[in-house]
């Protein structure tokens, strides 16, 4: 016989947005819990021609959250984290990384999400093991995707975690295994040998760039920008990011200098990758919107995509 | 009660994750279109199990039809070739339900990458459809798009010089570039380096 717990039975006779008004209870327990909760566990990861094991180690010490990650199969790509900040990772696993922003503590903002997303309890469901409480994070509107997560009946830490497209296509899954709550000790959170030290610039995120966006899916703000040399030409790449506190997604801008380019697009399972021309005063531009978020999505953005200066002179 | 939330409120039950009081509540809630979204998501993962809850092919309407062509050829002939028709009704049975479950699972399997054209370059980060499938998603990723850009034109080799650096910088950067300390975005990054 199965022991159920109050918020079931209550559910029973109440409203639904009382289950509503629960799942966002659970949201908040989550956001709490992410920088509080030590635990040790290995998780899967899957998307579309790509499928993976890791193990994570999670310590929580005087506010400071320490975190392991090692992949567990193929390469053994492994990093470590301090309050966010990278100590060390793999060779490639952080090569692109140059500069990271600094730690403001809390992530999840749930009360912010809540006006982009419906938070619903869907029930009970068990992974690794352990009784966890399922939730819909069903998008409000047709620019971000929806996610099914259950949530650690004990700790409210998510073990798993699936996203799901506009027709309820699974597009990633992530999901624990095996999880155990609790402290970890230092031996545990002691990287590999191949975990070199990683001296990442730490600066404040800087949300202005010599490009601007005139139409973005509402929700979405641009968190950072930068500029970095082409991967494969002399060119200036400028970089935007923006989210909406759960999805993101990267706009890269590459002139083109007369080259005869089309368009482009791919997915990979999540992340979808669409390359659009653009015409600028200074000549065409080949915008490369790149994240989690549908294709029309992407493809709009893209051509929304405008020079700073050309709004100044209008 | 729409025919929709009865499945999903069935297929629940069948994976042992609601209990009555669940079901009672959910069959209840006056939210249909939550209902019937919910109901799509609980369709697609299960297809994604293979396991159907709702065959959409009409499998039994495609084996009456066969049956029904091949039943007057069968009364038409001598008593010889009877035993025959009926393998051949057999077999024709066989084909319909095969071809049936073949369809229904490329669709399913094959929607997330509609968007992939095939005239368009696509990107070098792992895909099943690369290189020796050995291990199903662990391409190549060196010399696959090596050889791809080689024979590509020049135009599709724009693209491939840079998206797999975009990707991953995207992976990396939403994984450990604003001090958050989350696996999913670091599993992500991870997935993106595959080789």
């Amino acid at each position: 016989m199965r022991v159920l717990p109050l918020y079931v039975v209550m559910g029973g006779w109440l409203s639904m947005p009382a289950l509503a008004a629960d799942a966002e209870s659970w949201m908040a327990r989550l956001a709490a819990a992410e920088q509080k909760q030590g635990f040790t566990g290995t998780f899967v990861y899957e998307r579309n021609g790509s499928f993976s094991s890791h193990a994570v180690w999670q310590q929580v010490e005087e506010g400071q959250v320490q975190e392991r990650l090692l992949q567990l199969d193929g390469a053994p790509a492994e990093v470590l984290l301090v309050d966010g900040q990278m100590q060390c990772a793999t060779d490639d696993l952080a090569a692109q990384v140059r500069e990271a922003q600094a730690w403001h503590g809390q992530r999840l903002d749930p009360k912010a999400l809540s006006e982009w997303y419906e938070f619903r309890e869907i029930g009970d469901s068990r992974v690794a093991g352990r009784p966890a409480v399922a939730l819909a994070v069903v998008p409000k509107d047709q620019h971000r995707y929806g996610f099914e997560l259950h949530l650690d009946q004990d700790t409210a830490l998510p073990l798993k975690s699936l996203m799901l497209n506009e027709k309820g296509q699974l597009l990633e899954r992530f999901q624990f295994t095996q999880f155990t709550a609790g402290s970890v000790s230092a031996e545990q959170l002691k990287p590999g040998a191949d975990c070199n030290p990683v001296t990442v610039n730490r600066r404040e995120a800087n949300p202005t760039s010599p490009w601007r966006s005139d139409w973005l899916p509402s929700g979405f703000t641009l968190l950072d920008a930068n500029e970095r040399p082409s991967p494969a030409s002399s060119e200036t790449v400028s970089w935007l990011s923006y989210g909406d506190g759960l999805a993101k997604f990267s706009v890269f801008l590459e002139p083109l200098r007369g080259a005869l380019v089309e368009d482009a697009r791919s997915q990979m399972g999540p992340t979808v990758a669409v390359s659009k021309r653009i015409s600028t005063a200074d000549g065409d531009v080949m915008v490369t919107v790149v994240g989690e978020i549908p294709l029309g999505t992407a493809e709009r953005v893209a051509l929304s995509m405008r020079a700073s200066s050309e709004q100044a002179q209008r | 009660m729409s025919r929709e939330a009865l499945h999903e409120s069935l297929s629940a039950v069948m994976d042992n994750e609601a209990d009555e009081l669940e079901l009672r509540r959910m069959l209840a809630g006056d939210n249909p279109e939550l209902r019937a979204t919910w109901s799509r998501y609980q369709l697609a993962r299960a297809a994604m199990h293979k396991e159907l809850i709702e065959p959409r092919l009409d499998i039994a309407s495609a084996v009456s039809a066969a049956l029904a062509d091949e039943a007057a050829p069968v009364k038409a002939q001598r008593n010889g070739w009877k035993g025959l028709g009926r393998l051949a009704v057999a077999a024709s049975v066989t084909v319909a339900v095969l071809a049936g479950v073949r369809l229904y699972n490329q669709n399913e399997v094959a929607g997330p990458q509609l968007a992939q054209q095939a005239p368009q370059p696509s990107i070098s980060v792992p895909q099943t459809s690369q290189g020796p499938a050995v291990l199903a998603g662990y391409s190549e990723q060196t010399e696959a798009p090596a050889q791809a850009a080689a024979d590509g034109a020049p135009v599709e080799r724009w693209h491939e010089e840079r998206l797999p650096s975009y990707v991953r910088q995207h992976a990396q950067q939403a994984a450990f570039g604003n001090g958050s300390e989350s696996a999913l975005p670091y599993a992500r990054a991870a997935s993106m380096e595959e080789r």
